[in-house]
């Protein structure tokens, strides 16, 4: 699925990813952990194609091809989905107008015909109701003005709704609160068909009690130093980063 | 043509003004001169708004006066969804008498390579409401002055102006003068600027010194597309009294590069997302315009210029 070889990263000509090599197949979920400034989120921005994150060395290999060479769009059209630690907000743009959006540009790089009006609608009411999102929602501008917990909710149902084969999900745990967290936890679950891939970048363990990880990987120093499996989560969580 | 209903009344400015469909309750008088027709209109009280659709199909260039008059409690839509090939050369005189509510919408779009011109002045008596929503293109030079005077207490005037500028060039202009007591003002404007179009922007509040309890609202906004394109914009206030609530805010910039990476996250490629973030920019103060009808065709209007 992906495959991360001797990676180097720049950002204003810093560099924040050192030599990293990682490799995730159909169906995994993995987990990088680390404290804050190890270059986590960087790693889940420069794959999703973020301008200015200089990739200075190594090479990306998703679903057999070359991830790097390609528009951030276009990650996104091949089946890259980068859920957002702080999703960005759109006056001006209904919710529904976007999602719908989104989905019509999926569709048409699969040669198909724009969603019907009423397919759409049937389908953003079955996947609201999974997630427990009001339709009211969606008549509110992109974001704006959302709460934590509905922002990341909304991360969930495009990530469903878009239907991804590897799905990056940056700290997706920050700022829900214990329900938000299981729920949104759970609806990603859901998500695990045994062929979709994860990358979760989390702070700490409460997230992947929820999300249960396949290979737990601790980044230091922007590579990773140490990996694991679940149980690797739970020492740091007991030890912290500093004791290995 | 757009269909209307009973109670409109369509004029076609060309050559030779034609009337249609005229109600009993607008009375019109024209003086028609080849080189520039005058229209009087006198919208006379009723329960319901009457309606006056503006049209052109001419490409001729033109130059007309307006002078329009609502006596007391009448309303008025005056929608002009004409496209201008031509160059004109627009003047409009309202009076609104006490307690009348005026609606103007103007959904134009103008040839690039003319000149345009319009101007307006809209006089206030008391307790009368005008919305003025103006929707444009800009053209290769255009002016668009409304001078607005709210000369007796509780009058009310909410404007939004939007220009979608591309290689084109708009020079707007709000004059609001508040020279009664309680009298309120709220004036959105919001600009795009592409190629290497210059628009410009300058809005002044003046409160007169015996006008308490006044409340006026400004603010402008401009997004610059692309390097050769300009966006200027100046708030002015002129405050004579203290007991006065007054916010002005003017900002320009470029866009959010955060946002547009959002968008090619999601599959959008730069030009759809750039479109997209147009919209939503220009869309923003859309909720001003209570009449569902027009709001939706300010939404087509945006969504099929940007």
């Amino acid at each position: 699925m992906l495959e991360i070889k001797n990676l180097d990263v720049s950002v204003e000509d810093k560099q924040i990813i050192k030599n990293l090599n990682l490799k995730i197949g159909p169906g995994e979920v993995h987990a990088i952990m680390g404290p804050n400034g190890s270059g986590k989120s960087t790693i889940a921005h420069t794959l999703a194609g973020k301008p200015n994150y200089l990739v200075e060395a190594g090479n990306v290999d998703f679903k057999n091809e070359d991830l790097i060479a390609k528009d951030p769009y276009e990650r996104s059209l091949l089946g890259l989905f980068l859920a957002f630690q702080y999703p960005i907000e759109l006056p001006g743009v209904t919710n529904a107008s976007y999602l719908k959006q989104i989905l019509n540009a999926h569709r048409k790089s699969r040669g198909e015909n724009p969603i019907d009006a009423g397919e759409f609608l049937k389908i953003l009411k079955e996947k609201s109701r999974n997630l427990n999102i009001p339709m009211e929602m969606h008549s509110r501008f992109v974001n704006a003005g959302f709460s934590g917990g509905e922002k990341k909710k909304n991360e969930v149902l495009q990530m469903d709704l878009l239907n991804p084969s590897l799905i990056i999900m940056d700290e997706t745990d920050s700022g829900l609160d214990v329900d938000a967290l299981k729920s949104t936890s759970e609806a990603v679950n859901k998500l695990r068909d045994g062929k979709r891939s994860f990358l979760i970048i989390t702070h700490y363990l409460r997230l992947l009690e929820y999300i249960e990880p396949d290979h737990v990987h601790v980044f230091g120093d922007g590579s990773i130093i140490e990996s694991g499996d679940k149980s690797l989560a739970s020492r740091i969580d007991n030890e912290g980063y500093e004791v290995k | 043509m757009k269909s209307v209903s009973s109670l409109d009344c369509v004029i076609e400015i060309s050559e030779k003004i034609n009337i249609q469909n005229s109600s009993d309750e607008i009375k019109i008088n024209c003086s028609n001169s080849e080189s520039s027709p005058t229209i009087d209109i006198e919208i006379k009280k009723s329960k319901i708004n009457n309606r006056i659709h503006l049209t052109c199909n001419e490409k001729q260039d033109i130059k007309a006066a307006i002078n329009l008059q609502i006596h007391n409690n009448a309303t008025l839509e005056f929608i002009d969804e004409a496209n201008y090939e031509g160059a004109t050369d627009i003047k409009m005189n309202t009076i609104m008498r006490p307690n009348a509510v005026f609606e103007l919408y103007r959904f134009n779009k103008f040839n690039v390579s003319t000149k345009n011109s319009f101007v307006h002045n809209c006089d206030l008596q008391s307790n009368c409401i005008f919305r003025d929503f103006n929707f444009s293109n800009g053209s290769k030079e255009m002016s668009n002055i409304t001078k607005i005077s709210l000369n007796e207490k509780n009058s009310k005037y909410i404007g939004s102006g939007v220009v979608i500028a591309d290689s084109t060039n708009c020079k707007n202009q709000l004059d609001i003068s508040h020279m009664s007591q309680s009298a309120i003002s709220d004036c959105s404007f919001k600009t795009v600027s592409r190629g290497k179009s210059n628009v410009t922007f300058k809005g002044k509040v003046f409160v007169d010194d015996d006008c308490s309890d006044t409340v006026s609202s400004q603010i402008s906004k401009g997004l610059v597309m692309s390097d050769e394109s300009k966006i200027n914009l100046t708030p002015i206030l002129e405050i004579n009294n203290d007991d006065v609530v007054c916010s002005h805010g003017a900002a320009s910039g470029k866009p959010d590069d955060s946002v547009l990476f959002y968008l090619a996250s999601r599959g959008i490629e730069k030009s759809d997302a750039e479109k997209l973030y147009m919209q939503g920019f220009l869309s923003e103060f859309l909720n001003k315009i209570e009449n569902v009808q027009m709001q939706s065709k300010a939404r087509d209007y945006i969504n099929q210029n940007c």
